[in-house]
């Protein structure tokens, strides 16, 4: 008992806070809480640095230059500081896995918004519209159906182009889709570089580069202000009285299934599978997260920051600013302190690897170089993280075992899009 | 590979043998239902059939590289990985063997994209094992081999060496999830709970662990293997049906439930209404006769299609209320909880 007091007492003061220590322990229903507050927290941040992002992009869009493209950049960078530490709430709250394609969907198929290079071919097997360039192209038949595409409008890209044709990877929304538009292609493959898109692309009269400027700045425009949009819509869903936040605070127990459930599904399927096993096991640049802009180092590590900010129940904003209440952390110690060492213990060896590895990528040896077949040294950087994930993940199960929520079937998205067949 | 490669992998065959004897011997005494018996009824026998079947397939490649040569062996070994195709723990999930084994789903066109470059270049990467391994699991292991045997247009010198390459290489790594298990992993899942066993520290969760392989099984079938040409009402997606162009699609929808099934009564015989629902969702895969599910993209033929896919989950939904329940385990995080 001493030392669970002292631990968190011990963060709190490394953290300057005066945040009172429990005088009990810790309530299901107060750790869920503390959890809504730090959902509600990143999403609010998400919102407040996408509208930087917006102000930036208006700019850019007023008088494009070398100096307004690169703030918008910046400012891109920065919104997905605290979006990434919000991933680890996608998996087990419907209501964010149901929204989350609009806003973080990957990978595109770009040459469906902009144009590409002749190396990026044209339509495939498995996406008729791979190629079809928006923003050259106002007006086409899509699936049989005539679009006009003369005005580029958020309602355009959310209602008719995401998805277009019922392929996942007609990305036309979200960070990625103003990623490929401020960056444009990275055609460095797994040499050193990221995208490389001139300002003038945002020029307007004879400088315009790649044709059709006022186009993509209309597209850049209506792709920011929806992401603006469906970030308000999320942070809503969280604050008092939202939905989302009612789900996981109503029933106790089944918000503390669904922090496990967003913790163990992003550790294992998703981050050390889908986005950085697959990619170094295909070696293809293609398959980096933040392909555009060479960020992907950041978007692991802050996936990584998410899961384990959810367990610790402690969220440093960008402002320095923490929320914090009790966690999960002293939910586990009181059933099984042991447990809760291993598993504290293991996010932070994941989360060393994962800064090992944004330290070589922010020293200038890039993501994409680390997957380039036979790179030894980017594997192992790559494999530590996958590992300490992996690892983190055993633990994550046993806290779901140790806190008695075993009886209650749960996995990853799929049940959540079909959670009659789970519950028959 | 040439003729003394091909002998050179031979011992490892006998290697096989020798320790599931050993190994039989030994468990002998514990061999009851549950984790035990899964493991020695059908993981160890699963993928000694494996690697035999893809060694088999690597000597006759080495013998004759052609597409007609080789089409059976080819046949007999895909059969033998979906007997174990749903098994991604332990040994297979290491070094990314299981994606390179079969790679699918494959959204993206890697496979078509990687082969294509290696065709290309002529990569003399082909001649040489050790770099093979490194090659992206994309242009590797059954669906490469598939693509090189029954597609007309891969003729020629580079494509009957790059067919041994991916021969070879697919023996290679057979031959290491066998050994492993039998060197090893089947020894912590049958140690579970037992000091010193850090992987497993209870009997629940190696339990666990199998359950989820089986649930999670029954999930790529139905929402890939028949979910990806289902597509959508509107827009059928008849092209992206696995194993399409050797015409195996419906065959390992077959075998897989044949496959899970085993892994279900291994793990818990006593599961009548499970065993139930896999009997109808296996008739259905009998009387369906569409070998490539060509069938989705007409509204008859998409309708049997969604009742097996319906019957698969219905195996699911039972297996979740009567061995979850019975084993005392809920399931575990998988692979597939990402995109």
């Amino acid at each position: 008992m001493t030392k669970r007091l002292i631990a968190p007492l011990y963060t709190a003061t490394a953290l300057g806070l005066l945040a009172p220590l429990p005088a009990f322990a810790a309530e299901p229903a107060a750790v869920v809480t503390t959890y809504a507050d730090i959902a509600a927290a990143k999403y609010a941040d998400s919102l407040t640095t996408a509208k930087a992002l917006q102000a930036a992009v208006d700019a850019l869009i007023a008088t494009s230059s070398a100096e307004t493209l690169e703030a918008a950049k910046t400012a891109w960078l920065a919104a997905r500081v605290p979006y990434q530490q919000s991933e680890v709430f996608r998996f087990g709250n419907a209501i964010v896995d149901d929204w989350e394609g609009k806003v973080n969907a990957w990978p595109l198929d770009e040459g469906l918004i902009d144009y590409v290079d002749a190396s990026y071919g044209g339509p495939t097997e498995e996406n008729e519209f791979a190629a079809l360039n928006v923003i050259a192209t106002p007006t086409f038949t899509l699936s049989g159906v005539a679009v006009d595409a003369t005005t580029i409008t958020p309602d355009l890209i959310s209602g008719t182009l995401q998805e277009a044709d019922g392929i996942e990877s007609n990305v036309a929304s979200g960070y990625h889709a103003v990623e490929f538009l401020l960056w444009g292609q990275d055609l460095n493959g797994t040499g050193p570089g990221a995208g490389a898109r001139p300002f003038t692309d945002y020029a307007t009269g004879d400088t315009c580069t790649g044709g059709n400027c006022d186009r993509r700045a209309a597209y850049l425009k209506a792709a920011t202000d929806l992401l603006v949009a469906d970030l308000e819509y999320m942070a809503a869903q969280w604050a008092e009285g939202g939905e989302a936040r009612a789900a996981v605070t109503t029933d106790p127990a089944a918000g503390l299934q669904a922090m496990l459930t967003g913790m163990g599904s992003l550790s294992y399927g998703e981050q050390a599978g889908e986005r950085m096993k697959l990619g170094l096991m295909l070696n293809d640049p293609e398959e980096e997260h933040d392909c555009f802009s060479d960020n992907t180092h950041n978007s692991h590590y802050y996936d990584g920051l998410g899961v384990q900010n959810v367990y610790l129940g402690s969220y440093t904003r960008p402002d320095g600013s923490v929320v914090s209440g009790p966690s999960l952390s002293d939910l586990v110690a009181e059933k099984d302190p042991a447990l809760d060492a291993a598993l504290k213990a293991e996010l932070e060896a994941t989360m060393a690897a994962l800064a090992a590895l944004k330290a070589a990528a922010d020293g200038g040896f890039a993501y994409d170089q680390m997957l380039a077949s036979g790179n030894a040294e980017g594997e192992a950087l790559i494999m530590a993280a996958v590992n300490g994930l992996v690892t983190q993940t055993a633990s994550i199960e046993r806290a779901v075992t140790a806190l008695g929520l075993n009886g209650i079937a749960f996995e990853g998205s799929d049940s959540l899009d079909n959670p009659e067949a789970v519950f028959q | 590979m040439t003729r003394t490669q091909a002998r050179a992998l031979r011992p490892h065959r006998a290697l096989t043998g020798g320790l599931i004897l050993a190994l039989a011997l030994g468990w002998a005494a514990m061999a009851r239902a549950d984790v035990p018996e899964s493991v020695q009824k059908h993981i160890l026998p699963g993928y000694a059939a494996f690697s035999a079947a893809t060694q088999e397939l690597a000597e006759k490649a080495a013998d004759d590289c052609s597409p007609a040569a080789l089409q059976p062996a080819f046949h007999a070994a895909f059969d033998a990985w979906i007997a174990v195709a749903h098994l991604r723990l332990g040994p297979v999930e290491e070094d990314g063997r299981a994606l390179a084994i079969a790679f699918w789903p494959d959204p993206k066109g890697a496979g078509a994209r990687t082969l294509a470059r290696l065709i290309a270049d002529a990569d003399p990467v082909a001649t040489d094992p050790a770099a093979f391994a490194d090659v992206s699991v994309a242009g590797r292991g059954l669906t490469t081999l598939e693509r090189l045997l029954h597609d007309p247009a891969l003729t020629g010198g580079y494509a009957c060496t790059l067919t041994r390459a991916v021969a070879a290489d697919l023996a290679r790594m057979a031959a290491e999830v066998d050994i492993g298990w039998q060197g090893g992993f089947a020894e912590l899942m049958l140690t579970a709970g037992q000091p010193g066993n850090t992987r497993y520290l209870t009997t629940a969760e190696a339990r666990q662990a199998l359950f989820t392989q089986l649930i999670t099984g029954l999930n790529f079938t139905a929402d890939q293997r028949l979910g990806r040409p289902l597509g959508t009402f509107d827009r059928p997606r008849p092209e992206r049906a696995e194993a399409r162009l050797s015409g195996r699609s419906l065959r390992n929808v077959a075998l897989s439930l044949a496959a899970l099934e085993s892994l279900a009564v291994t793990l818990h015989p006593d599961s009548p209404a499970t065993i139930a629902a896999f009997a109808k969702a296996r008739a259905l895969a009998t009387a369906l006769a569409d070998p490539v599910l060509a069938g989705v993209a007409t509204p008859g033929g998409r309708l049997k299609v969604e009742i097996l896919q319906q019957a698969i989950q219905a195996v699911r939904a039972a297996a979740e209320a009567e061995i979850g329940p019975r084993l005392g385990v809920s399931l575990g995080f998988n692979a597939a909880d990402g995109d």
